[in-house]
């Protein structure tokens, strides 16, 4: 008899490593710029989706359910970009996709997804049109222009107080272009004059001409929309002209790249962010502690993308399946998520929600202006 | 069976990119039949894309009609261009042909109507992958054709020596108009339906990187057979996909691997293998046969 | 004025690069479009011996331009020698020289990866100077400084020594030049070297100017280089140079007043129309030279 209960006993504990292990691999499809003009984004949000899955596991709030985040290249590119996604939807299965890096990317990628059914989360896609209005299927992290830069600007206005405005955008990029427009109808909504319009190309190096042309009319602040690697060179070229007035970015001047390449001339630039990044808030605090014990230096790109992986646990939690209609539902749900962005909720249109901030350059640094 | 309907779905884009390459390969074959280096083929898909595009979602004309005038406007277009433009000899006429694919790309970032450099989006997928390799099989139906007529050995005698044909009585002149305006319509075909595939157009899809490309498939895959670009082309479509799953075993980034083994391949054939792919059968019977008789 | 000294700059990066290809299109007319890649590497071998070898620019710009020569020897050797007797030449030493282009852009991909790297600051200390109420920096100045130096030392090559003798009777007719008794195939090869350094030259002046050195930095000098030299003439070293400037104004002043998209139409549409109408260009000889 008692042989027969010792055996008993042992059988259930041999079988309960088995048990533990009986929990589902819910797949993410991580569609991100490694090569390209977007390169430097991507870079940050692979960081952030890593750590973001391995914390997420790790904490095991998804109770049987473990993520796993496959990460493709998309190359900046829309050819590329649909290859990626087609073999996340047809050949990984995945539940659920982030990404792609660019906007531009996205117009071409994004319908396939929503043809397919396959949530798509926007973690770093800031055109104001032409995401989230694909369909149903697509949601974004990223707060896009229209929701940044007109608090960014009045921030600087009221700190600056400037009366007339030199603008340059790039005209070869949907980011680009839809921050500009953004630009245009806040600065116009202010009553600041723009002296001046200029254009460039996200191949271009130089930007004298522009620069010269705009700098000619004397404006109070130079307002630009653009990404990263032109934002550095035109930062650059502006203090080499001898222009010392404050310059205000859009979200693609949102990286350490834009310090580490114009250096000293980036000291005193305005960006407006959705990422707080000296934030108080317990989300932020722990999110920083997680990055610097991995000795990762995050920027806001890293973040968003790591959101992008939270919400979307929240959402596989929120409707109790780890399937692709299992994470809209959840999104349907999802109000106030804690995040390192600060409360995280969906729009009506799917959107993001949470409050931005404005911050400057100083001693080499983005600080959070006061 | 579910298997198969996976791996194509997958690869959907791949197929298809199969046969639009292989379209623009025998675009810029076209003209290579007869001896001329003709660059502008960029600058034609472009030219065909948009109209397609535009055609089918502003005029709201059925997609069949919208295709063929797609193919039927670079056509157009391609007579005033070859006209000057074939008095121009060997490079300079390859660089004259970059420059007006440039100033087409560069025309369309600047036109409004079409949202200049953002391009057109969300643009219905009428084109699918069977359509596009039937539009291939067409082309290289036609070019067979041409190949075995009397057009076929004039061009060949153009290739061979220019001045010649024309003592021979052959109007050269009007045979390379007219393999000029044959590749326009290709690409144009080729922009269209690619187009209607990918949901997108954009003027950064018509750069000189892309009629390099499309010059890279036609010899790659041998510019002395009509077939011949649309092998090159197929190979070179097939081998970033392959690479891309081989690349984590070897340790190297997919991007920097799939550009060092095109460059390769394009090296090793034109030294090695100067008549493409196509050729690859003979040589190796040579190779086979010489080492018999060593 | 300011604009005119942006103009003069970036001209004089256009015609240092344009000098190289014509060069080389004047001795082989082949057009080699593997010479932007090698802008690009000099780029990145200076960057790498001030950055992490510690020397000094003075130091890095010789080494650099002299590697860029000899991978020009090399890529003569390997990708143009053995095409040298074909019939096409012209034609499958283009596409050779893409070959080679798409190589060692792959290979500046993977050493250096995609993103853009700079020059560590204070390669050239900062210093601002104003000159009849315009600002040119010292970075600047340099740059033109160096590509003047540089335009005498070839001048005085190609007049005053015999390897300039040598070079010139070759473009004019390899046949000819052999039967002198010129070592045709070592001419080709010193071409080969002093193009390259001079796209190299060009390459590290470019990556010091903007500060944005990458693998696909060569792609857009590329075409405005073909500009530039169809312009001035293939095979004119005196019409690159001057090619190159006009180039660099025209530009800056496209860009200024009639926007910045319109900027390269500018260059195409001129090669274009200079190709139909002239084809010799401003200074250039005779179309095709004999065999």
């Amino acid at each position: 008899m008692r042989i027969a209960r010792w055996a008993s006993l042992l059988v259930a504990v041999a079988l309960l490593p088995g048990l533990a292990r009986a929990e589902t691999v819910v797949k993410i499809g991580a569609a991100l710029s490694m090569t390209g003009p977007a390169a430097a984004y991507g870079a940050q949000q692979k960081a952030g989706i890593l750590a973001a899955v391995e914390q997420i596991n790790k904490s095991g709030t998804l109770k049987g359910v473990k993520l796993e985040a496959v990460v493709e290249d998309d190359g900046s590119t829309k050819e590329q970009g649909i290859a990626v996604f087609q073999r996340f939807i047809n050949k990984d299965k995945v539940a659920a996709i982030i990404g792609p890096t660019l906007s531009n990317t996205a117009y071409a990628t994004n319908p396939l997804a929503q043809a397919a059914g396959v949530p798509v989360v926007a973690v770093s896609n800031t055109a104001p049109k032409g995401i989230t209005d694909i369909g149903e299927w697509i949601w974004r992290v990223s707060l896009t222009e229209a929701q940044v830069i007109p608090g960014a600007l009045k921030a600087a206005q009221q700190k600056l107080g400037f009366k007339s405005a030199g603008v340059l955008y790039g005209n070869d990029d949907a980011f680009t272009q839809g921050g500009y427009a953004v630009m245009k109808s806040a600065l116009e909504a202010m009553g600041v004059k723009t002296v001046g319009t200029q254009t460039f190309a996200k191949p271009d190096r130089d930007y004298n001409a522009q620069l010269t042309q705009l700098l000619a009319q004397k404006p109070d602040i130079l307002v630009v929309s653009a990404l990263v690697e032109n934002a550095s060179g035109i930062v650059a070229q502006a203090r080499q002209l001898g222009y010392q007035g404050p310059i205000l970015g859009g979200n693609g001047f949102n990286s350490p790249k834009l310090i580490e390449n114009a250096g000293k001339a980036a000291e005193g630039v305005l960006v407006g962010t959705a990422w707080n990044k000296v934030s108080g808030e317990k989300g932020n605090q722990d999110y920083l502690a997680l990055m610097k014990a991995k000795g990762h230096e995050p920027d806001q790109f890293c973040t968003q993308a790591y959101v992008g992986v939270e919400v979307i646990a929240e959402a596989i939690r929120l409707s109790g399946k780890g399937t692709r209609e299992g994470v809209k539902a959840g999104f349907l749900k999802l109000k106030g998520l804690v995040t390192p962005l600060g409360k995280f909720s969906f729009q009506q249109n799917r959107d993001g929600d949470h409050a931005p901030a404005v911050q400057v350059v100083k001693d080499g640094k983005f600080q959070i202006m006061q | 069976m579910e298997w198969l309907q996976e791996t194509y779905a997958t690869y959907q884009s791949t197929l298809a990119y199969i046969g639009l390459n292989g379209l623009l390969a025998l675009s810029v074959y076209t003209t290579l039949s007869c001896g001329q280096l003709a660059l502008g083929n960029a600058g034609f898909a472009a030219i065909g894309a948009y109209a397609a595009t535009l055609l089918t979602m502003k005029a709201g004309a059925p997609f069949g009609l919208s295709l063929l005038l797609g193919a039927l406007l670079p056509a157009l277009v391609a007579v005033p261009l070859g006209l000057p433009v074939f008095r121009i000899r060997g490079v300079f006429l390859a660089i004259a042909t970059i420059g007006f694919g440039e100033v087409v790309r560069i025309g369309l970032v600047n036109w409004e109507y079409v949202n200049g450099a953002q391009g057109i989006v969300a643009i219905p997928q009428k084109a699918s992958v069977g359509l596009v390799w039937i539009c291939l099989a067409g082309a290289l139906f036609v070019l067979s054709r041409i190949r075995g007529s009397k057009w076929g050995f004039a061009l060949e005698a153009i290739r061979e020596d220019e001045p010649a044909a024309r003592t021979m009585g052959i109007h050269t002149a009007r045979y390379k108009l007219a393999m000029l305006v044959l590749g326009a319509a290709l690409a144009g075909l080729a922009g269209g339906l690619e187009a209607h595939f990918t949901f997108m157009v954009a003027p950064n899809g018509f750069s000189f990187g892309r009629v390099v490309d499309m010059l890279v498939f036609a010899v790659v895959g041998g510019a002395g057979a009509f077939y011949g670009p649309a092998i090159g082309a197929a190979f070179l479509t097939l081998l970033p996909e392959v690479l891309r799953e081989v690349s984590p075993h070897l340790g190297i980034e997919p991007g920097p691997l799939r550009m060092l083994v095109n460059g390769l391949v394009l090296l090793a054939v034109i030294l090695f293998l100067p008549q493409g792919l196509v050729s690859l059968p003979a040589w190796w019977r040579e190779r086979l046969a010489s080492r018999r008789s060593a | 004025m300011q604009q005119a000294v942006n103009g003069l700059f970036l001209g004089s990066i256009y015609a240092l690069f344009a000098l190289g290809y014509t060069l080389v299109f004047g001795v082989l007319d082949i057009l080699n479009l593997a010479h932007a890649a090698v802008f690009m590497l000099a780029s990145f071998v200076a960057l790498f011996l001030v950055g992490r070898s510690g020397l000094h620019i003075l130091v890095a710009f010789p080494l650099a331009v002299l590697f860029a020569g000899l991978l020009g020897v090399v890529l003569e050797r390997v990708a143009f020698r053995p095409l040298r007797a074909r019939a096409d030449s012209n034609i499958s030493g283009l596409i050779s020289s893409i070959a080679m282009a798409t190589v060692f852009e792959a290979l500046a991909l993977w050493i250096w990866g995609p993103n853009v790297s700079r020059f560590p600051f204070g390669t050239i200390p900062e210093r601002q100077f104003q000159v009849a109420g315009a600002v040119i920096s010292r970075l600047q100045l340099t740059i033109v400084a160096v590509a003047v130096a540089i335009f005498l030392l070839l001048t005085w090559l190609v007049t005053r020594t015999r390897l300039g003798r040598e070079v010139r009777a070759v473009a004019e007719s390899p046949r000819a030049a052999r039967i002198l008794g010129v070592d045709v195939d070592r001419v080709i090869a010193w071409s080969f070297f002093i193009s390259s350094a001079l796209g190299g030259a060009a390459g590290v002046l470019f990556g010091l100017a903007f500060n944005a050195i990458q693998p696909d930095m060569g792609r857009g000098v590329e075409l405005k280089g073909l500009a530039v030299i169809i312009l001035g003439g293939m095979g004119s070293m005196p019409g690159a140079v001057v090619a190159g400037f006009a180039l660099g104004l025209t530009e800056v002043f496209v860009v200024a007043h009639l926007g910045a998209s319109w900027r390269d139409a500018i260059s195409f549409a001129g090669l274009f129309l200079i190709l139909v109408l002239r084809p010799r260009g401003l200074f250039g000889a005779a179309a095709l030279r004999e065999a």
